[in-house]
């Protein structure tokens, strides 16, 4: 497992890419991404407080060395942009367990990754919560492309089976709903 | 003094804090602890911190890196902010880590209130051969 591959949003795009163009004006993507905008939502206040810190330094020169603060800075908007969306997975009076979208997301993109003939693309997931229950339904919708020539029912159950097993191992819970969309075929 | 003001004097949310932030590092499963803003800024020094015109514990909470420990009439609140290792569970894991740091909040003498968890990222830990 690569670690970019935990490090996309649900939509696929990178969050260190996304870091990256901050400062540019939004991609015709991030126009229409509700994530890739929550996101970046979350990572222009570290964008505004790094502004601030370089100014600062002029006057400063003990604060820590460049690199070591770009990797500092790198993780810390990381974090941020998965904090933009987050869903429960248990509230009991001990406390809430929550986790990030992008963490489900990534478990999902990594088991369509391991079925051949499948590129993931844009995934969504919804979560319905019974606090009294103690249950949680999860709603994963997942759109994929497939290879040309390849069975695609065969392959999409295959990668339904996949998450199906993988949400569990993972997270702890049933992967509950899972909707798969063929919405394109590539060359192989 | 009351049992109730030695306890107000000598555990504070810094201590707390501290101690919720170790017990989840030594939960089986938690790679790290994930890094918030203000935690960032108190690791440059008090200067920048001053610069931002941010305190330890304006609102009597104490915060570091991806750990927030509030006392409130001595019932200890803790939030965790933790990637975990995809070879466990991460519910389990945070399960684990609730009961581990309410323990330990006992241990202290002050109630354990609720220990909210957020998994923020569930990934290979560097260690690991990858799969
Ligand atoms: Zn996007």
């Amino acid at each position: 497992m690569a670690l970019e591959d935990t490090r996309r949003l649900g939509c696929g795009r990178s969050i260190d890419q996304i870091w990256a163009g901050m400062d540019q004006p939004p991609t015709s993507h991030e126009e229409d991404c509700e994530l890739c905008q929550a996101a970046k939502a979350r990572m222009q206040k570290i964008k505004e407080a790094t502004v601030a810190l370089r100014e600062s330094d002029l006057h400063n020169p003990e604060m820590t060395l460049p690199a070591e603060r770009t990797n500092s800075i790198m993780a810390l908007a990381r974090a941020e942009a998965r904090r933009s969306k987050r869903l429960v997975l248990r509230g009991t009076e001990y406390g809430t367990v929550e986790i990030s979208e992008q963490a489900l997301s990534s478990l999902i993109r990594l088991a369509a990754a391991a079925i051949p003939g499948i590129h993931s693309r844009r995934c969504r997931i919804e979560v319905q919560s019974d606090a009294e229950m103690g249950s949680t339904h999860l709603t994963i919708n997942l759109r994929v492309a497939t290879a040309s020539g390849i069975d695609i029912p065969a392959t999409v159950e295959g990668l339904r089976q996949k998450i199906n097993k993988a949400i569990p191992a993972g997270v702890g819970i049933d992967a509950g709903t899972v909707n798969i969309t063929v919405e394109d075929l590539y060359d192989v | 003094m009351s049992e109730q003001n030695l306890q107000g004097s000598l555990i504070n949310s810094e201590l707390i804090a501290s101690l919720a932030a170790r017990t989840a590092l030594e939960t089986p499963g938690v790679l790290r602890l994930e890094p918030t803003i203000k935690g960032f800024l108190a690791s440059l020094g008090p200067a920048a911190l001053a610069n931002f015109h941010i305190s330890g514990s304006q609102d009597g909470s104490y915060r570091h890196d991806g750990v927030v420990a509030r006392i409130n009439d001595g019932t200890a609140t803790v939030h965790l902010d933790i990637a975990t290792d995809i070879a466990y569970t991460a519910l389990s894991v945070a399960e684990s880590v609730q009961e581990r740091v309410r323990e330990n909040i006992c241990h202290t003498g002050l109630n354990p209130g609720p220990v909210h968890v957020h998994i923020l990222t569930i990934e290979a830990s560097p260690g690991s051969i990858p799969r």
